[in-house]
């Protein structure tokens, strides 16, 4: 009973974040897609993203991997994201997201939190480069 | 400008994206407490704490990594404070943390986006342990 309670307390606590975060995300790229800053499709330097594909990327890289994959889902039907693209996307997220948070809670015990953040970057940076040059999923 | 109608499509987009994770997020948190109670972490770290060395780690960090890999990165972090372990292993966990955590959560959550979640579930797992051994190796 306990375990089903905590369950609930800490889905309805991320719930409220989820609210919280992503709904003034949402209405901002509302009013900046008004001005058109999401359109072109070129990609973006060389890792095979496109420019409505920064979105979940940015978003997934500041504040983390769940934020990041709800506005995924939400640009495959807006931008129609193709199936690599989506994976490229979350290659590198998976390895470097929240890279405030999760940084911070270690440096706080002593950990040298620019090692930890150079590091996931450039290893984000380099695999997903590699999958893109690798063609992996490519249509 | 028109106000009403980006501000009417955002709240809409920002509801439904939360509704379609609170299906995720709920199953997952009863997965995680299971995993708590039913102590699989004790069982995994005991066994992994003999191959801490090759990062430089003392055995009782494997809790924390297990710990990390199958809650959050905040349970990790509650054994792993009273270790009181050094800067370099302080920093060495949190890489291997921050490209590999809350599996449980995170690996429903990929899935739910379409792309490939278990190659990248083992993606990470592979680069949480390399990066962990090389930087084990690179500072010195």
């Amino acid at each position: 009973m306990e375990m089903i309670l905590n369950a609930l307390r800490d889905s309805l606590w991320l719930t409220l974040k989820l609210l919280l975060i992503i709904l003034p995300l949402t209405i901002s790229y509302e009013f900046l897609k008004e001005r058109g800053l999401f359109s072109g499709t070129k990609p973006f330097f060389f890792m095979g993203i496109t420019r409505p594909g920064l979105l979940p990327l940015i978003t997934g890289v500041i504040i983390g991997l769940t934020y990041g994959a709800g506005v995924i889902v939400h640009s495959i039907k807006e931008y129609n994201l193709g199936k690599r693209e989506v994976f490229l996307i979350l290659l590198f997220l998976s390895v470097c997201h929240a890279i405030f948070e999760d940084t911070l809670i270690f440096v706080v015990i002593g950990a040298n939190g620019l090692v930890v953040v150079v590091a996931r970057l450039i290893l984000a940076v380099v695999f997903t480069y590699l999958a893109y040059r690798a063609r992996l999923f490519e249509t | 400008m028109e106000i009403r109608k980006p501000l009417k499509r955002g709240l809409i987009n920002g509801l439904s994206i939360t509704f379609m994770m609170v299906k995720v997020i709920v199953p997952c948190y009863i997965a995680i407490e299971i995993i708590k109670h039913s102590g699989l972490i004790d069982i995994i770290s005991r066994a992994c704490r003999p191959f801490m060395s090759i990062f430089g780690l003392p055995g009782e960090a494997a809790l924390s990594l297990v710990a990390g890999y199958l809650i959050n990165m905040y349970a990790a972090i509650a054994v792993l404070t009273p270790l009181g372990l050094p800067a370099k292993d302080v920093t060495v966990v949190a890489l291997m943390l921050g490209i590999c955590h809350s599996l449980t959560m995170e690996t429903p959550i990929t899935k739910k986006t379409g792309a490939h979640a278990s190659l990248l579930l083992l993606v990470r797992i592979a680069l949480s342990l390399f990066s962990g051994v090389v930087l084990h190796l690179l500072w010195k």
